[in-house]
This record gives C-alpha cells, structure tokens and sequence, in this order.
C-alpha cells in the first residue's frame, strides 16, 4: 500500500475527476479559523450525539483521492480502506511483524515460489456474507489481468504468475520469483460478490453505493467530497467490534480551525500540528497531545531528467542536475540542524537515508565519509570542479553563459515546504545559486509531466519497505511519456535496480536488511533523494472523549495514519463527557481587546465625522 | 525677474505658472479645511518616511532566515518590541520592510488600474456609438466579475512575482473608474466649446487630450487616492490567500506567516495584531485623502460644503 503524506502529496492522475483544495474554501475555513477562537469556549465535549452513539470525530485535511483500494494513493484514503477491508495480515501493533488478519497461517513451499495462506473461517463482509479464499483471489488476479485495478498496488502482483483458491479457506499464490514482501502484501481484499459487477475500474471511485461493503472494523456509510467520511462501527468484526459506534473523518482545511474545534471539543482528535500549536495545546486540560517519532520524511528530490520506459525523454528539467557534483553541492549547503532546530522546532529528526529511524531493522546511516554534511566550502569546491564557475555578479553560470537557476516545486498547502523552501533560497544564494519557489496547490501536472527542477517529497514508509523502494525502479517509469507511472521522480539507475530485485528475492530476514541498506546507500549517493527530516507525529486528542488510544509502536508512536486499525479500533469514549469550559480563553481576551480597540477606533472616527459635517445636516 | 509695473506683458508661460501657483494654493487652502484630510496626509507622511528610509533603519537583511537574530515566536522583549516571526525575524523590522512592498504594490496597482480605467472611459465617452457599446458591455462583464476571485485566478496562472499581483490587481479593478470617467467625459463633451473646437479643426486626439482630459483629471486624481488603498487591501488578501511570492515580506504574506504557523490558535498576538493595523491605517489614511481631495476638487460637493 502507497501512502502519500498528510499534506495532499497525492500526485496520481486519476481519469475521474476529483476534489482539489479550494483557495475560497480555504479562505472560507481561515475565516472560520479567526473567528471561532473568539467565541466563548461554551458546549459540552461531544463524545456522545443525541441518539446515545458514541461518535469519534477525527479532523483531517487532506482530500480523498479515490475511495477504491485499487486506485487510492493518499494517506487518508489508504487509512479509510485498512479500517472497512481486512488484509491477508496485519502488522502487530507493537514490532510491526506480521500477525494474522484474514490469513490466519501461511507457508512458502520449499522452492519459495508456491504460497499457501489459509483464511480465517470466522470472517463476514458487512452484508452477512462469508469472506472466502476466493473473494482474495480474485482481488490479486483482477489487479494481475486488469491494469487499472493495478494503479495503486500493482507492484506487488507484478511477480505474481497465479492465484488460485482450492477452497473457501485455502489460497495458493504461485510466483515468477521469490518475493519477500509475500508476508506484507499491503492489498485491501474486495468483496467479489459487489466489485465483479463494476466495469470500468479507472472510473469507479467506490463512493456511491451506501453502505459499501467491507470486512474491516468499520463501515464506510456515507461521504460528502471534502466535508466528511463517515464510518460506522463493524459489530460483527471479528477481532471484536469496536468500542465507539460511528467515526468520523471531518474536514478542516486551516490547522487553527481545527484546533479551535478541538478546543471546544467538536472534533476528539487534530493531527499535523504546528510546534506552535503543540505547544498551545500542551497546557491545556483534557487535552493529550502525542508527539512521537513518525513513520514519514521530508526530501528534496531531484528531476534527474524525465523519461519513460520506452526511452523517449520529457519534460524540461536543468541539464546540470545531471551533474552528481552538483546534487551533492546542492545537498551539502543544507543545514539540516536548523532546519530541524528552527522549522520544526525539535519536532522532527535530523534526515540521513530513505527509510525513517523508526524502522530500525532496516534504517542505514552513512557513513562519516560518505555522508553530505552542512559544508559550504566543499560546495563550492564541486561546484567549481563541476565547472559552473561564478560571473561577475556571483552568480554561478553554465557554458551557456546562463546563470544557474532551479525551480523548486512545493506545495501551496504545507507551510513547512514553504519554511524549509525560504532557507534553501539563501543557502543556494550563497553558492551563487538562484531559486524559484514554486508553491502550488495541485503539483501533480508539472511533477508527472518532469517540469520542475527540484521538488519537495514525502512519503509515509511501511514497516515493510518494499514499496517505497519499488518507485524508484526502472520499472516504475511511466511506459510512454503520456502515461503514469508509479515512479516517484523518474530515477532509474541499474544498480539500485539490482540491488531492489535481490532484496525482494531474500527470504533470509537479515540479509535483506542488509540488500535493503545498500540500496538506500547507493540512493543516497546518487542524490537524486535528498531527506532533509524526519518530521515527529505531532497530534492531540481530548482525554475527556477518548479515555484510550493505541499508539503504534505502542511506545511512542503515532495515532493516525497507521498501518493498521489499531487506533481507531482500539479508542475507548470516556465515561463521562465533562465540560470543558475554559479553553482557548487566550483567545477570547485577545478578540475582546481587539474588539474594544476596533470599536474605539470606529466610534472617534464616527464623531470625528459628525463634527466636521455637523453644519451640512438638516 | 520681470517688471512688473513695466509696459511688456507678462510672458504666457510667467501667466500659467502664476495661474498653477494660484490654483495650488487655494486647492491646499480648502483641502487644509477637511481636518480628516489632513490627518490622512500626516498618516501617509509617516507611511512613506517609513518605507523610503527602510533600506537605513532596518536594512534588507532583516528579511534573512538564516541569521535571524532571535528564537522562533518569541513574545515582545526590549530587544524585539513586537516578537519574533516562526523565524525568530524581528516582527518591528519586518513590519518596516514590509511597508515597502505593501506600499509599491499599492500605488503600481491603483495607478495601473486607473490608467486603464481613465482610457476605456474617455475614449469610449468620446466615441459613441458601437465602439462604446462594446467596450461597455466588456466594463459592465468586469464590474459584475467579483474581483477578488478573478485577481485570484489570474495570479494562480501566471508566475509567481510581485509583477504578477500588480497586474492581477490593476486588471481586475479598472472598471469603477471606467464608469465614472466615462460619465464626466460625457458631461464635458456636451459643452458648447467642445463644439467650438470641433469646428476650429480640432481632431479626437486634440478635443481628448487638452479638453477632455484635464476635465477629468480630479476625478481621475480623487479616484486614484481611493483606489491606493483598496488596491493595498486587495494585495494583503491575495498574499494572505498564499498566491503572492512566498519569500517576499509584505503585511498580508506576515498574515499568512502567522496563520501557517498556527499563531491564531497559540494565541502569538503580536504576530497577527501589528500587519494588521499597518494595513488597516495606510489604507485608512488613503481614504481620508481621496475623500477630501474628492470634496475640494468635485464641484458640486464643494458647493455643499
């Protein structure tokens, strides 16, 4: 399962169309943002609605891209579909190994090519029937024969040569090569019973027909594009069912809009908080705030040069980012420290390779002499060698004559791009190097056409990281430059592609770590995927309506986006919904004062006028 | 110097310039009645000294995140009197430097937008008929265009500059003054020395240039006060919509900066409170300009007052 970050970092091309950020809905959700602390802090916390239910209220940011597993790259999309399907295994909450979920055994042959798993007999699709073998195997082999059920995950039926389902509760997976990733397939199980009657699988968003069906702890109900998801508990489910009736996934497109909703206690849960915001909340009673290392980096990548597979090249990346003395020079004028010290406020950790501390078993450090450390000097040492030498102005100029300057993609709705972006530009400054922030709301038509320079990424890893290593493959080039593929930012060198198939083949846990350190060591030589961060999860919840939640890891680990149900499946209501009166009262004093000011102000004016006018009236 | 007890007429030009002198100083004479006036005019006095001594008193490198002198979101102290930015930029300093960009796209825009304002109404006040009717009609598609939303694509369209906003303002806010100086240039022309000119020999350049125009010029004059300061708003809002150039310090993107950092919901006053009052009072003291301008040099509200 991909999962793309919070921050609307989808980039898939989708034929139908779908929600964008509205500007005026931002504008509209800000209005909201600096008014609402301004109201008093009155209502009672709402963990129970008028019926009794007991109502979960989650406030997120990022649209749905699509609600069909087989097309759904988001964060929020792909954490909607672990809670309504269940996957062949889960990840245990605690280590992130493989536990059972529909597949409660499961057994490589001796030659490593035949996979037997056997389904759990005790599991219902929300409409009574039976989840069966059959129901998964026809979910991999429509994903194998159709390419548009393949948007999404197809990296991980790509090996596959057949899938069968002897018996309701037998599945036989046959591979081309062995795949280590058999344990971890990430892949939502469909119903075949309602998706078999679907035609077009690009089309078909999987948001229409309520209540969809699904085998997971909850049920997707209802869904309004940008406003709400609503998700209502699964009481058959047989892990156990859920402790809160209904979930809710509500739109706030401002951060201080959601806050301010937390504080008065409409929503029970804000994630992505801003270090300022994690700090204003902190002091506040009934109120948790979980600030624990996360499973997500922020990179720099690099257009290395768009191409597809068919060899053609497009788009109009800078020739010299070809040069890998320049990438390096690049990276090197990056201070990382500050960024993590001054941008993120502590709340992140310094970036070093591809995969996130988090995941020790497979997290690799450079080495002290390979590592790009903050070193301006030898910055300008390669870039000199690289023969980008500095004119008269100090600005570093090609054999064109041309001075150096890099677009910069970013995106318009995460303001630590834009952070991060303002330090980059006197960094590179410095060198001699210009820069152009390119802050957009929907980066997905520059990025997959290759029209941009650099770019800001970010991807949530899995405790499994075949696919995030996978996009940067040679076989995740898009075929022909007018299609998609699933490649991140068009990398394709042969040895990481080497070292990608060997690690895939490796059933020997350990030395797979190892193949899969290597290949992030040679990404990280290429510099073509520079991680600057790893940014924490930084997310608050009101203790006065969720009395428990589960982190994962349960030591230090984060609340949404996980890869499981855990949290919301877990999440206790506390007893008794409290008051909670008092909150954002900084607010209220602040919006008084102004107001009294404003007043003042209107009220001199006013006078002012009527004297001046006083012999014009009647 | 001229005798001017002497029998040699005063030369024309000494006669125009005695005349300019003479309308000067009753124009300042009756401005100085209008107390509100006079009180926008100090404001914008302030305003400008501010913006033109900027590069002395703080300087571009207040601007800089890599050196910023201070810890992020820091309260006001004595040696940062309005706090610190997400940055640890001096707030004062970059309240100071971001009078300049404020200020720039303000007078560029408003005079951009009653430039183009001031040619569709003259020319299309002059010549009746379907000229007139056309360019009208694309006035009218304009002015019921709401203008903010159009400004807000236009900017998403282009590149990303300060160049940009000043278009996407100035395009977008000309028809207002169209309207108006079509009507005055409709006024003027029906006057009998219009015809008299006309007769004389005098072309559609000639009859606009020197007779229309300087009829029209306090309108246009007032109308570009006015305009200053709703184009100042406008630039605030566009940049606190996130459409300006992010690495450009101006009070609307300070907002914006504020609010991306989650200042309304930590309750950082003193990062919200201070672009906002700048912008309220500059374009405060423009109004009050525009308006006393508006009643000395309007003859009928003159009369009234």
């Amino acid at each position: 399962m991909s999962t793309r970050d919070q921050h609307g970092r989808g980039r898939l091309r989708l034929p139908a169309p779908r929600p964008r950020t509205a500007r005026l809905a931002a504008a509209l959700a800000l209005a909201a943002g600096l008014t609402a602390p301004l109201a008093p802090a009155a209502g009672e916390a709402r963990a129970a609605d008028d019926d009794g239910k007991r109502v979960l209220t989650v406030a997120v940011a990022q649209s749905v891209d699509s609600l069909s597993p087989f097309l759904a790259t988001r964060l929020v999309s792909t954490s909607i579909h672990r809670l309504t399907y269940e996957y062949l295994t889960d990840y245990d909450v605690k280590d992130a190994r493989a536990i059972p979920g529909l597949a409660t055994e499961w057994a490589p042959s001796a030659d490593k090519l035949t996979w037997t798993y056997t389904i759990r007999s005790d599991a219902a699709w929300s409409d009574g029937r039976k989840v069966t073998a059959e129901d998964a195997a026809w979910t991999f082999n429509t994903m194998m024969t159709d390419p548009d059920a393949a948007t999404a995950n197809g990296s991980f039926v790509t090996n596959f040569e057949k899938v069968t389902a002897p018996s309701p509760t037998e599945l036989v997976i046959r591979l081309k090569k062995p795949q280590a990733t058999m344990t971890a397939l990430d892949v939502p199980i469909l119903p075949r019973h309602v998706w078999e009657k679907v035609g077009d699988y690009s089309e078909f968003n999987n948001d229409k027909d309520f209540p969809v069906v699904g085998s997971g702890p909850f049920v997707l109900t209802d869904y309004k594009p940008d406003s709400y998801v609503r998700l209502e508990a699964n009481k058959n489910f047989w892990r156990g069912a859920p402790e809160f009736d209904e979930l809710v996934f509500k739109y706030y497109k401002d951060g201080d809009a959601a806050v301010a909703a937390l504080q008065k206690g409409e929503v029970s849960f804000v994630g992505n908080l801003t270090p300022a915001q994690a700090e204003a909340l902190g002091n506040q009673e009934n109120i948790k705030v979980n600030d624990a290392p996360g499973r997500r980096f922020l990179a720099l990548a690099v257009n290395p040069g768009a191409r597809a597979r068919n060899g053609e090249e497009f788009g109009d990346g800078h020739a010299s980012l070809r040069d890998q003395r320049v990438r390096h020079a690049l990276f090197l004028a990056v201070d990382r420290k500050t960024l993590v010290d001054r941008v993120f406020r502590g709340h992140a950790v310094e970036g070093e390779g591809y995969i996130p501390p988090r995941f020790s078993t497979y997290y690799w450090e450079p080495s002290p002499d390979q590592e790009l450390a903050h070193d301006p000097a030898e910055a300008n040492r390669l870039l000199d060698e690289a023969g980008y030498r500095r004119n008269g102005d100090g600005r570093r100029v090609g054999e064109d004559g041309e001075p150096l300057t890099y677009r910069v993609l970013c995106h318009a709705t995460d303001p630590n791009d834009k952070a991060v972006g303002q330090y980059l530009k006197e960094w590179w400054g410095e060198l001699g190097i210009g820069m152009d922030l390119e802050c957009l709301d929907n980066v997905s038509d520059p990025w997959l056409a290759g029209e941009y320079d650099l770019a800001f990424d970010g991807w949530s890893v899995n405790p499994d990281p075949d696919f995030v290593l996978s996009i940067h493959t040679c076989a995740a080039l898009p075929a022909t430059p007018r299609d998609t593929g699933a490649t991140d930012n068009f990398i394709c060198d042969k040895k990481y592609d080497d070292l990608y198939a060997r690690q895939l083949a490796e059933y020997d846990p350990a030395k797979r770590a190892d193949l899969v350190k290597q290949a992030v060591s040679r990404l990280y030589d290429l510099g073509y995927m520079n991680v600057m961060a790893y940014p924490n999860a930084v997310e608050a919840y009101r203790t006065d309506q969720i009395a428990s939640i589960t982190t994962m890891p349960e030591q230090a680990g984060n609340i949404y986006g996980q890869d499981g149900y855990w949290s919301w499946w877990s999440a206790e209501p506390a007893a008794s919904a409290g008051s909670s009166g008092g909150t954002g009262s900084t607010g209220v004093v602040i919006g008084i004062v102004a107001g009294v000011v404003v007043l003042a102000g209107v009220g001199g004016f006013l006078a002012m006028r009527r004297r001046a006018t006083a012999e014009d009236r009647e | 110097m001229t005798d001017t007890t002497g029998a040699a007429p005063p030369s024309v030009r000494a006669l125009v310039r005695q005349r300019r002198r003479r309308a000067a100083s009753r124009f300042w004479r009756q401005y100085r009645a209008h107390r509100a006036g006079l009180v926008g005019l100090a404001g914008l006095a302030l305003f400008a000294l501010v913006a033109l001594t900027a590069p002395l008193t703080v300087g571009s490198d207040v601007a800089g995140v890599t050196d910023a002198p201070g810890r992020p979101l820091e309260g006001p102290t004595a040696e940062f009197p309005l706090g610190t930015d997400r940055f640890g930029r001096d707030l004062l300093g970059l309240l100071v430097w971001g009078s300049r960009v404020s200020l720039l796209v303000g007078l560029l825009a408003a005079a951009l937008s009653v430039v183009i304002g001031a040619l569709v109404g003259i020319t299309a006040g002059h010549f009746k008929g379907a000229y007139a009717t056309v360019i009208m009609r694309v006035t009218d598609w304009f002015l019921v265009m709401p203008a903010l939303v159009l400004a807000v694509a236009l900017a998403a369209v282009m590149p990303r500059s300060l160049g940009t906003v000043i278009l996407a303002i100035g395009v977008t806010s000309w028809p207002t003054t169209a309207r108006l100086v079509r009507a005055q240039t409709l006024a003027v022309e029906s006057r009998p020395y219009i015809e008299r000119a006309k007769a004389l020999g005098g072309g559609h350049g000639h009859i606009m240039t020197r007779h229309v125009l300087p009829n029209v010029m306090p309108l246009v004059l007032a109308q570009t006060t006015l305009m200053v300061s709703a184009s100042i708003l406008t630039e605030a809002t566009l940049a606190f919509l996130g459409v300006g150039d992010p690495t450009v310090v101006s009070w609307g993107g300070m907002l914006q900066d504020a609010r991306e950092a989650g200042a309304v919901s930590a309750g950082d006053w003193w990062y919200l409170v201070p672009p906002g009052i700048a912008i309220a009072g500059v374009a405060l003291a423009f109004t009050l300009c525009g308006r006393a301008v508006e009643s000395v040099l309007n003859p009928r509200l003159g009369v009234a007052r």
